[in-house]
């Protein structure tokens, strides 16, 4: 079947866009609001997915507890490192952070008894059983399902999904319009100012931080859901620069602008799949997804020519130093 | 008239370079005092030592008596000492608006999760009403929903004073107020300064190039030289002052 007339493939392109917003939700308000350089996030992601996952397998935790406490430990591990990184120059923690979400994947792949290893979730339970995490999620996946009378179960998660994701960008669309996201604001333009006019710039620094960590555990979570099977690999630092993509796409600073570049992100992505006409269908498929990354890469350097502040940011806040 | 603020025996180095080398010196309560010196004498760190920006290596700074030499310093601005920076420093793409409002103190909004509660949605239409006036006040109200980036730079001179007053200061340090401002607008800043001193009775510490200036607005003048405080006091006598000349215009050397 061709796979571009699948309802189902677009939805599982739906679903995985919905995951990059949420994943790329906690970047804009660290990088877009609080000018934050943070290039590790996907540490964070991973950090949320196997808190989950382990407490479930390992544990026996019920998922409806063991996500909210990822989400947490998502969100702790980035007050815990931004305690003493964020005390560093804006370059010096951005290396930081980026050797960070290295750090966190070679724990998960070298940790064989915490993590499963390099195998990856599979080798989370005992040794000869493949251990599964989303037991109770997917028999609550079902019954969103059949709720909906949906014949996917990809619709129905793209329901869940963008739903969740919909209630977090409300939350951070909501917050950022307060004196607190003034404050974050601020800090971003000039910090210098900022702290001399009697606000606690490490203090917000480090909400704006553990909040976006906690947004990556989420879709940590997410992701885990939707593949029922992960491994470090996953977590490369790849994943990091696609959130950065779908920022700077949709455009820094904006909060609707996050679902905007994700799916624009996503189905360029997705898309790219199918170029197999001539002449590119006479490399291998394996060429071929080096081909997609190269496309990927012109289609957003053009865009970034055309259109530097994104697709929904303000061009004349480009213009200013 | 006691001291504001006391500075004793601050020291500071950048490596080998003594930049600030035992200054010490006191601002009386609602006095202007100037604060001037030839380039490298060190009134910028010794600026930095007192605001916080800096942590002295030795010495003590005491704002109404109390110690905050070791405070961090937003801690400092809202003990009531704020300052403002030589270049300005305009939250350039956020309104001219947003940068005066930002600087209020006391704003419930400013916690997280708070900002919709009714007694801060309060708070925060005073605080804009308070921004409106202050803008007012140096005629910055017209551009109050433009980007601060669209201002001149005497504009954001402007700005960045308001932006201080804003914080309800009970002591005003200003980095050189007139640098980079024209000569019309050098006229309207003298009379916001003495006016701040007379009617809001906030004091001020005021480095500054412009001697005109100094000697004009000041109460009381220190000067620096090579990191260390070598004469203060009235404007008439600081002018006549030998040593004063000398680390202007170069002691007397002689010629081999």
């Amino acid at each position: 079947m061709n796979a571009l007339a699948s309802g189902g493939f677009w939805a599982f392109v739906g679903v995985v866009a919905g995951i990059y917003t949420i994943f790329a939700l906690g970047l804009q308000l660290q990088f877009g609001f609080a000018g934050l350089l943070n290039f590790g996030q996907v540490a964070f992601m991973a950090i949320g997915a196997y808190t989950m996952a382990i407490l479930v397998v390992k544990e026996g935790w019920s998922t409806w507890l063991a996500a909210p406490l990822g989400v947490a430990a998502a969100g702790a591990a980035g007050l815990l490192l931004g305690i003493p990184a964020l005390r560093l120059r804006a370059d010096f923690f951005a290396i930081v952070t980026i050797a960070f979400s290295e750090i966190v994947r070679y724990v998960a792949t070298n940790e064989n008894g915490l993590t499963g290893g390099s195998q990856g979730t599979i080798a989370l339970g005992k040794v000869g059983t493949a251990a599964q995490y989303n037991g109770e999620w997917v028999r609550f996946q079902a019954r969103v399902q059949g709720w909906l009378g949906v014949s996917s179960k990809d619709v129905a998660m793209l329901v869940i999904v963008w739903t969740v994701a919909v209630v977090l960008l409300t939350l951070v669309w909501l917050a950022v319009r307060t004196p607190w996201g003034r404050v974050l604001r601020a800090i971003r333009e000039d910090e210098d100012a900022t702290a001399s006019l009697g606000k606690n710039v490490l203090a917000y620094k480090l909400q704006a931080l553990a909040i976006g960590s906690a947004l990556a555990g989420v879709a940590g979570c997410f992701y885990a859901w939707q593949f029922s099977f992960f491994s470090p690999d996953d977590f490369a630092p790849l994943l990091t620069f696609f959130a950065w993509m779908i920022v700077l796409i949709g455009g820094l600073g904006r909060v609707w602008s996050v679902p905007v570049g994700a799916l624009v992100f996503g189905f360029l992505f997705a898309g790219t799949r199918f170029l197999d006409f001539p002449p590119l269908s006479y490399l291998s498929g394996a060429d071929r997804a080096y081909v997609r990354l190269i496309v990927i890469g012109l289609v957003i350097i053009g865009l970034v020519l055309a259109r530097p502040q994104g697709i929904l940011g303000k061009r004349d806040e480009m213009v200013l130093e | 008239m006691s001291a504001l603020l006391e500075v004793r025996d601050v020291v500071h180095a950048f490596g080998g370079v003594r930049a600030v080398d035992g200054a010490t010196l006191d601002v009386e309560a609602g006095s202007i005092t100037g604060l001037i010196g030839p380039n490298g004498a060190g009134k910028s760190t010794l600026f930095n030592c007192i605001s916080g920006f800096l942590r002295p290596q030795s010495g003590s700074v005491l704002l109404e008596g109390k110690r905050i030499e070791k405070s961090a310093p937003h801690r400092i601005a809202q003990d009531g000492l704020v300052r403002t920076f030589q270049t300005p420093h305009a939250l350039t793409r956020m309104t001219v608006l947003e940068n005066v409002m930002l600087a209020a103190p006391r704003n419930g909004g400013e916690r997280l999760g708070r900002g919709l509660a009714p007694s801060a949605r309060r708070r925060e239409r005073a605080v804009r009403a308070r921004a409106h006036e202050l803008l007012e006040l140096v005629t910055l109200d017209a551009h109050a929903d433009a980007l601060a980036g669209t201002l001149s730079g005497g504009q954001r001179k402007l700005l960045d004073l308001v932006r201080a007053l804003m914080v309800e200061p009970r002591i005003l340090l200003l980095d050189e107020p007139m640098a980079g401002v024209s000569p019309t607008l050098r006229v309207e800043l003298l009379g916001h300064v003495l006016a701040l001193r007379d009617r809001d009775g906030v004091t001020l510490l005021i480095v500054e190039h412009d001697l005109d200036f100094v000697m004009r607005a000041s109460d009381r003048v220190i000067v620096m030289n090579d990191g260390q405080v070598i004469a203060q006091g009235a404007p008439d006598e600081v002018r006549a002052d030998e040593r004063v000349v000398d680390a202007y215009l170069g002691a007397r050397h002689e010629v081999a």
